[in-house]
């Protein structure tokens, strides 16, 4: 499990250029499910089918593959590249950070920095806007724009580091830890009877607007969702209301995007098998998968399982492999407890 | 392609009030389409029809305005924005309703910073001296759009609506010129882009096409101190990688790049860091549909003087011409 999000991690997966690291959780899909679908858009849907008839319903997972990163605007007159970023990057991370800039080649470059030395006092203290930097590739002018076009992506290097216990940091766990989440949710399926129909769906552009969901979903038409993603983990210096405990379980969020029974029975199916899971509230359409599914067709009720992960869209964002495993079995327990007369739950 | 373009933009068209620019568009393509249509919402869909893949080419013939919202004692009237309206680019513009009345917006000189400005300090003055004489010409409701006829300087035109009637008048002529094709095209002149790419979004269900492209304006990158963008006026129709609404399909991108290169026809790349356009619609209609845009470069956006290079059009329907008549493998 680590292993497949340690590779995961390495393979870009720039939102809207997904189709190398589609291929690579397609691959890894085959080898726990019935049948693996690959959209026009790379969206990967992983299909298992138990053992129950049509009027069983059909599940669907959705983690997002896709990872925030930069891509080249301009390339000036000395051969620094000006560029933009794709989905929510922090421009306070940026500075002296070393890029992969995907051109002809792959070409190492660094987001330039002034040395401290030559800044004025008041520049010096002053944060600088993403608009004003610029990436050196240590190449001359004619060089670089041999190599190099406007519109190519620039993505960070940071594989994933094990820390003490259970914790591992690197760049997009973010939703990657999801789409390993589904994997291991396939293989836990394996080990119990089932009724649905499982489609596990490793979604794409989630990051620039929860796009691949919004398309999957309707492809995939199920009668259930569950979204899968990452929520804020505790830090000193944040708010108790906001974060969430490192070591506390899996978080389930609650609110209108959300549907009441299914969540209500999420929890009960936790209880019952005494695993840990923390309360989030949401009173508006979350930034997650789950509110484009949640309005697909002709509405999908929906429920939101979430990791707690700090330093949300840095290159270290920090995770508890252990929430891996426990949502992984819940999710399945869930799916299991999906028995004949499942409309029950959705009843309001 | 300058006749066409100076009576597109010459027309009253509105987010919401499309009928008069309908009308003409529809004179325009009637002889050229199998089929030509308005659906729900009151988009023009001109078809050619064809057995190869179902494309749909929408560029958005309504144009950005001004919505009167009250009247006032002495015959002013005060307006909210329909689309994109910017304090500063309608100070002293002269504005025209669909039934001709004209008038000029201002704004309350009391303001003591001119940076503070907003909508609701301004207002249209259509010459009238009561309440009374002022509703005998406009009603609550109407909207006003700049007028401000094309004017050519040298290969490049300037006036109101370029954003998006060049869009139009390069499919326009994309329909008149395409011959040998097996596809299905579907010429779509969408209406309410300006307020969020509602008649795309629509009409691309409607179709359910294989393939989306549009043809909007763009940013430029090359006016004194502009912000760094790598558009050129003049140099090119831009293939677009990305905005805020759609990211290019990259199979799209890479065939609009191939055919231009093929062709001849120079091309620009286009990120673009703010603003969106019909295919962030289409692209996620049903269980979605792999989509493009062709950009037009455009200085002064949104203003009453947006400024189009004519070359830049020529080339724009060239590049679709040689797309539309190959094959096209997604
Ligand atoms: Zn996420
Ligand atoms: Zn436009």
């Amino acid at each position: 499990m680590k292993d497949f999000l340690k590779e995961l991690i390495e393979i870009p997966g720039v939102s809207g250029y997904e189709a190398e690291i589609a291929g690579y959780i397609a691959n890894e899909f085959r080898q726990h499910c019935d049948e693996v679908v690959t959209d026009p858009f790379y969206n990967v849907y992983g299909i298992k089918r138990g053992a129950g008839d049509k009027s069983n319903p059909k599940v669907m997972l959705a983690a997002h593959m896709d990872e925030i990163a930069l891509m080249v605007k301009d390339i000036d007159k000395s051969g620094f590249l000006r560029f933009t970023n794709i989905g929510g990057v922090d421009q306070r991370i940026l500075l002296a950070q070393e890029v992969i800039v995907h051109g002809r080649d792959k070409l190492t470059g660094i987001v330039a920095v002034m040395p401290p030395h030559l800044l004025s006092p008041e520049d010096a203290s002053r944060a600088i806007e993403m608009k004003d930097m610029y990436i050196d590739l240590g190449l001359p002018c004619e060089r670089v724009k041999e190599l190099v076009q406007v519109g190519d992506l620039i993505t960070f290097k940071s594989p994933l580091v094990s820390m003490l216990g259970s914790f591992v940091n690197g760049k997009s766990i973010d939703d990657r830890a999801g789409v390993v989440i589904l994997n291991e949710v396939m293989k836990e399926l394996d080990k119990l009877v089932y009724q649905a129909e499982v489609c596990c769906v490793a979604t794409v552009q989630e990051e620039v607007g929860t796009r691949g969901a919004i398309i999957s979903t309707y492809r995939a038409e199920p009668d259930i969702g569950i979204a899968i993603d990452v929520t804020h983990g505790d830090t000193p210096d944040a708010s108790k209301d906001d974060t969430y405990a490192m070591d506390k379980g899996i978080v389930v969020c609650k609110g209108p995007n959300m549907h009441p029974g299914l969540t209500e029975r999420f929890l009960e199916i936790a209880r019952e098998y005494r695993m840990d899971c923390q309360v989030a509230v949401s009173p508006r359409p979350t930034g997650t998968d789950a509110r484009s599914m949640q309005i697909s067709r002709a509405g999908v009720p929906t429920i939101l399982v979430e990791i707690p992960l700090r330093y949300m869209h840095t290159t270290v964002e920090t995770l508890n492999l252990d929430h891996i495993k426990s949502a992984a079995r819940l999710i399945a327990l869930f799916i299991a407890s999906l028995k004949e007369g499942w409309q029950e739950w959705l009843r309001y | 392609m300058k006749r066409l373009l100076e009576l597109l933009t010459g027309t009253y068209g509105p987010s919401g009030s499309e009928e008069d620019i309908r009308e003409v568009i529809e004179k325009e393509v009637r002889e050229y389409a199998d089929e030509v249509y308005t659906d729900a919402l009151g988009s023009l869909i001109a078809v050619k029809k064809g057995k190869g893949r179902k494309v749909m080419l929408a560029a958005h013939m309504d144009q950005i305005g001004l919505i009167v919202t009250g009247i006032d004692d002495n015959g002013f009237l005060r307006f909210s924005n329909v689309g994109g309206i910017s304090p500063f680019n309608v100070i002293h513009r002269k504005v025209r309703f669909q039934n001709g009345v004209t008038g000029v917006v201002s704004y309350e000189t009391e303001l003591e910073d001119i940076r503070n400005l907003k909508l609701g300090k301004m207002y249209i003055d259509i010459g009238a001296k009561s309440k009374d004489e002022a509703k005998a010409l406009v009603n609550i409701g109407d909207v006003a759009v700049y007028d401000a006829p094309m004017a050519v300087c040298g290969d490049r035109v300037t006036g109101c609506a370029m954003d998006d009637r060049a869009g139009c008048a390069v499919l326009v002529e994309t329909l008149k010129r395409v011959r040998n094709t097996d596809h299905e095209l579907y010429f779509v002149f969408t209406v309410q882009e300006e307020v969020g790419l509602r008649g795309a979004r629509t009409s691309a269900y409607g179709i359910m096409p294989d393939i989306g492209i549009s043809v909007d304006v763009t940013l430029t990158g090359d006016t004194p101190k502009s912000r760094p963008m790598a558009i050129n006026l003049g140099e090119g129709p831009a293939i677009k990688v990305k905005d805020a609404s759609v990211i290019a399909h990259p199979k799209v991108k890479e065939l609009m790049i191939q055919r231009a290169r093929e062709a001849g026809i120079p091309y620009q790349l286009e990120v673009l860091e703010a603003g969106g356009t019909d295919s962030g619609a289409i692209h996620l209609t049903g269980a979605g549909v792999p989509s493009g845009v062709i950009s037009i470069p455009c200085r002064y956006v949104h203003s009453a003087q947006e400024m189009v290079d004519l070359k830049d059009l020529t080339q724009a329907v060239e590049l679709l011409v040689t797309i539309l008549e190959k094959e096209i493998e997604i």
